[in-house]
């Protein structure tokens, strides 16, 4: 392929990069997406002599003129789309940027063009990254500086003697421009784009953070979410059951999987339930007092005796935007570390942000929790403050025949504890999961989960268990929050997802305090056994997505001047930190390559087979790509090579036209000889047999290349020999 | 103080120097401009992005280091040229570095802190190999031409920077004056005006020197059969020796400021004179100013005249007419010394009185009147 064909094929590239980007960042209306989508693929046929399209095009070749109006009409457009369609400017300013591309696409001509196709698509992949932070930008990223190094370098290779006085060039040599992309030239833009690579890398991770903050802005719309308010409809949790949308990714540095099990991360806690909705009247928020730089410390309980606490718990929280400002954390929570200018807690314990964020937060926090104090399992009576039992043993009016059913359960026990695990034995054991339960549409709603349907969700169990143990004089309350249960093994933490949303119970115990309690039964629906292929390429996926946002959408001076201290400490701990960061990154990788070893020895004949199938196909791919060598194919196509391989197929095409018409060349008679045959048999076809056996000899014998011109003419002289009739 | 300052900063950028071109001014205001939008949002893609660009910028200035680092060059110029008249150099460029080639790389030869462009162009060199450049030179005035070094210039690989690296490479040539056709009417005049004061001798030759009664021995092709068939003798023809033909040429390095063209002109016909001179065997002494050369004959010493020519340089009139070195004043050696010839660009300049009579070529003559006796 010309360098020249080479640079405009991979300015389209660029564009389209850009453009790939824009689709997945931006919501763009799809007239446009089409436009451009057609625009991109007109060029891209162009560059590749589609005979039909670029025919087409030069039909409706437009002057300059008309191209500048054009683009003062985009302009126009752009004005009464920012001040009256889309009301915003970046997103206005986005649907101009595509119209000035695809204005450029149809007009990439001159090499000014070239440098105003650079500079738009750059602009769109910066907008790109201001619309988003998810890991698709990446390789798209990716593409475009493969791209963009193909494009500057083509474009200096391919410019005409920049340096002055440009009239006493001598070009011993082709222009670069007639000149073909060959093997070492493609080798050459690889490497300057792998070195860039790496280079951008280094100075990204150096680059000062320095962030004014004069115009920051989030990334789309949050996720919503429900149950995270001060109100709550019993079974609003429901719809959300069904969402996978990622709300979250834990990490816990000090544990392993087999050591957590089900992991609760509580939200909101509610203390007033009127019968169809819960309620938190203790909402009244303080800020927490920051103990050190960004470590926020929660003091005091919301149990009005103090308890013996359980081990304490570390999390690394990446919380995706959601519409509340309820920070997460296992329960129950006593110090939160993250860049937030300030933190509150209610006297239930739940965790605010000022406001919901519009980005993705990481933070840590240290939970620990309430275990069983051994003078609660024995029986002693218990006394509670008014306002505790206020707020604690509310019921609402309605619930006679909750307190009867509560009584029963519980009769037979002693002490509030094994009250409180009757209860939820009771419910986890006799009533049914299932998310197909319209019980909101009910008068009452939880009398029809306790006695007629016996069939509800989270929602129903945890309310339910909270009344009975209400009923029958026992504190407690509702609380919301997510249950993780996806493990992902790839990265080590837990994907928490929008069906993750729970809702349990927390009791009060005299001694314990505020001791959680989850009457739900697992979920019937939930997979079970061996996991399908693709949830491992998910959770690869994932991770990787984790380190993304780790590494590149959350690094901050922060980071930065860990390294710095650890680079005053000593070069060892920072030698070990990168050999650990690399490690980190590349944990999938290895992961998966142990899983395949591991497969191989432990999993049979069937694993081994795959194993070798997997690595033989690879062997095989790089085998074909030394041989093949791919990258030559445009020039073999196009070049001298491929002009040579059509007169020859033209030339065989003749002859079987000839054989048709009667005409036979034997074997062994040269091509010379055989045109004086068919002068003599068929002398009207003679001077097309003549021209095309010519070129034919020139290419395959003199191997004289032949211009695309004259192959053009040999095929226009077969096509007349076609339309003659022999006598 | 300033001027200091700026020379000590022409030195140091003077081996080295880096400059932006137009797409590079482009590529580095969008680069400004996404630092500014990362430094106010603190979107860490923008960083990316902006680190991308500054790599590219990087990649660009190392890369670029690496085609001008090591390479070596050799020069060789004709020994003497002539102005205005077209001559060969060569260049011989090898990159001595042993991974890496060097790409789209623009010689310039660099004479007086001044980059002449030859057009050359190298798009590729090897590791370890080297290229034969070899390119035109037409020198537009006489004297010695002085090329200081070579400045080789790389726009490789993004065309964002074009990078200048300087080698020294001295090269130097004589740049002779001009040599003109004279008109044969010219020259005949002078020759035949400088006949009379030839000193003959019998030789090899075409003209006449004298008739004799032949002798055992002498050339049959030698005799002079109308002679012979007149006076009934056998009579041989002598010939007069070509080589002792002999003629001495002056040239006045006399002239005012102004008449700089006319002094190159002269010494132009002056030069001519010697070459068409030397083209028939004579014998030639050339006095330019101070300086005289001997007699002589032949390529070696008409080249010796002619780099006399190329060097010699206009003297005005005011400070060094009496000048004690010019020997302009002074008669010729011998008395034999054949035809004189006084090339004069200025009437100024006093002509000294010969033993013989001289043939006087002023202004009139070299800028296309005839010449005056």
């Amino acid at each position: 392929m010309p360098c020249d064909q080479a640079l405009r094929l991979t300015s389209i590239v660029l564009a389209s990069a850009s453009f790939v980007g824009l689709v997945l960042g931006a919501s763009l209306p799809g007239w446009l997406i089409f436009l451009t989508a057609s625009a991109l693929l007109v060029a891209l046929s162009r560059t590749g002599n589609v005979t039909a399209i670029t025919s087409v095009v030069r039909l409706v070749t437009l002057s300059p003129t008309t191209w500048n109006v054009l683009v003062l009409s985009g302009f126009l457009g752009f004005w009464i789309d920012s001040l009256w369609i889309s009301g915003d400017l970046l997103t206005s300013g986005i649907h101009f940027l595509l119209v000035l591309m695809i204005i450029k696409l149809f007009n990439l001509q001159h090499r000014r063009d070239y440098v105003h196709l650079f500079a738009i698509s750059l602009v769109a992949i910066l907008a790109a990254a201001s619309l988003t932070s998810e890991l698709w930008y990446f390789p798209i990223f990716l593409a475009y500086m493969l791209a963009g190094v193909w494009t500057l370098l083509l474009f200096q290779l391919t410019k005409d003697a920049a340096v002055p006085s440009a009239a006493m060039r001598r070009e011993p040599e082709p222009l670069e421009s007639n000149r073909d992309v060959t093997p070492k030239l493609f080798w050459l833009a690889n490497g300057l784009a792998a070195a860039t690579f790496g280079l951008t890398l280094v100075i990204f991770f150096v680059i000062p953070r320095v962030s004014a903050g004069f115009y920051q802005k989030g990334y789309g719309e949050n996720i919503r979410t429900s149950g995270f308010s001060n109100t709550v409809d019993l079974g609003s949790i429901g719809p959300i059951k069904r969402d996978r949308s990622v709300v979250m990714r834990v990490e816990l540095p000090d544990r392993q999987a087999h050591e957590v099990g089900r992991f609760y991360l509580r939200g909101l806690a509610f203390d007033r339930y009127d019968g169809r909705s819960w309620a938190n009247q203790l909402s009244h928020r303080r800020s927490l007092s920051e103990d050190s730089p960004e470590t926020f410390t929660l003091r005091g309980s919301q149990s009005h005796k103090p308890s013996p606490h359980g081990p304490a718990l570390r999390q690394h929280i990446q919380l995706e935007p959601l519409d509340t400002p309820v920070l997460f954390a296992a329960p129950f929570a006593e110090s939160i570390n993250g860049r937030f200018p300030a933190i509150q807690a209610d006297v239930t314990g739940a965790l605010y942000l000022p406001f919901p964020s519009s980005t993705r937060i990481e933070y840590s926090a240290v939970s620990r929790s309430n275990t069983v104090a051994p003078a609660d399992l024995q029986p002693q009576p218990a006394a509670y403050p008014e306002l505790f039992i206020r707020h604690f043993l509310q019921m609402p009016v309605q619930s006679e025949r909750i307190a009867a059913l509560a009584r029963d359960v519980a009769e037979s026990k002693q002490t509030i504890y094994e009250k409180a695990v009757a209860i939820q034995d009771h419910l986890s054991s006799h009533y049914r999961y299932s998310l197909d339960a319209p019980l909101a549409a009910q008068a009452h709603p939880l009398e029809e989960f306790l006695f007629d349907r016996k069939t509800g969700y989270c929602e129903h169990y945890a309310t339910a268990m909270v009344m009975m143990l209400r009923a029958i004089g026992i504190p407690a309350r509702l609380v919301t929050g997510f249950l993780a249960t996806e493990w992902n093994e790839y990265g080590n933490y837990y994907v928490v997802r929008q069906q993750d949303a729970h809702a349990w119970v927390e009791v009060h115990l005299p001694h314990s305090g505020w001791v959680m309690m989850d009457p739900t039964p697992a979920d019937g629906d939930s997979p079970g056994g061996t996991l399908p292929a693709w949830h491992t390429v998910q959770s690869m996926l994932d991770s990787v997505r984790l380190r993304w946002n780790r590494f590149f959408v959350q690094y901050s001076a922060t980071d930065q001047l860990a390294v710095m201290r650890d680079l005053q400490t000593g070069s060892a701990s920072v030698r070990l930190r990168t050999l650990d960061s690399l490690a980190a990154f590349l944990r999938p990788l290895t992961d998966a390559f142990e899983t395949g070893i591991d497969s191989m020895t432990n999993g049979g004949l069937p694993h081994v087979v795959k194993v070798v199938a997997i690595l033989l196909a690879g062997c095989g791919g790089v085998a074909w790509l030394v041989w093949a060598r791919p990258w030559n194919w445009p020039r073999r196509s196009t070049g001298a090579a491929g002009n040579e391989q059509a007169i020859v197929q033209l030339y065989r095409r003749m002859l079987r036209q000839l054989e048709r018409r009667g005409i036979r060349k034997p074997a062994a008679m040269p091509p010379l000889q055989f045109i004086r045959i068919i002068q003599a048999q068929w002398s009207t076809a003679g001077t097309a047999v003549a021209s095309i056996t010519e070129l034919y000899c020139r290419a395959r014998f003199g191997r004289v290349p032949l211009t695309r011109e004259e192959l053009h003419r040999a095929q226009e002289t077969f096509h007349q020999l076609t339309s003659l009739s022999r006598s | 103080m300033l001027t200091r300052l700026r020379a000590i900063v022409q030195r140091f950028t003077y081996h080295r120097s880096t400059r932006l071109t137009s797409e590079g001014l482009q590529f580095l205001f969008f680069t400004l401009a996404v630092g500014i939008a990362a430094i106010n949002t603190g979107n860490n893609l923008f960083y990316l992005l902006l680190s991308m660009m500054l790599s590219i910028i990087l990649v660009s200035g190392i890369v670029a280091e690496h085609c001008l680092r090591r390479l070596e060059f050799h020069r060789h110029l004709p020994d003497l040229l002539f102005t205005n008249e077209l001559a060969t150099a060569t260049l011989v460029v090898k990159n001595r570095k042993s991974r890496f080639p060097s790409f789209s790389l623009t010689l310039f030869d660099v004479c007086d802190g001044q980059d002449i462009d030859r057009g050359l162009v190298i798009r590729e060199l090897p590791p370890g190999a080297s290229k034969l450049l070899s390119y035109p030179l037409v020198a537009a005035r006489r004297g010695r031409l002085r090329l200081d070094g070579v400045r080789v210039i790389t726009s490789f690989p993004f065309g964002l920077f074009l990078k200048k690296a300087y080698y020294p490479v001295a090269g130097e040539a004589i740049i002779c004056p001009e040599i003109k056709p004279l008109a044969d009417e010219a020259l005949q005049d002078l020759l035949a005006a400088g006949q009379e004061h030839t000193a003959h001798r019998k030789g090899s030759g075409s003209d006449l020197y004298n008739l004799r009664l032949y002798q055992a021995g002498d050339d049959s092709r030698a005799i002079h059969w109308v002679t012979t068939a007149r006076t009934s003798k056998l009579t041989v023809r002598e010939t007069e020796a070509e080589s002792q033909r002999r003629a001495s040429i002056y040239l006045s390095l006399l002239a005012p400021d102004n008449l700089d063209t006319e002094f190159e002109e002269a010494v132009a016909y002056t030069a001519s004179l010697v070459h068409h001179l030397a083209a028939r065997g004579y014998h030639l002494q050339l006095t330019a100013g101070a300086s005289r050369s001997s007699f002589g004959q032949g390529e070696a010493h008409l080249l010796d005249l002619l780099r006399m020519l190329a060097l010699c340089e206009r003297r005005a009139p005011h400070a060094e007419m009496r000048s004690d070195t010019d020997r302009f004043m002074e008669p010729p050696d011998r008395v034999d010394s054949g035809a004189l010839i006084v090339v004069r660009p200025w009437r100024g300049a006093e002509v000294p009185s010969m033993p013989v009579p001289a043939l006087l070529v002023d202004a009139e003559t070299f800028l296309g009147a005839s010449h005056a006796m």
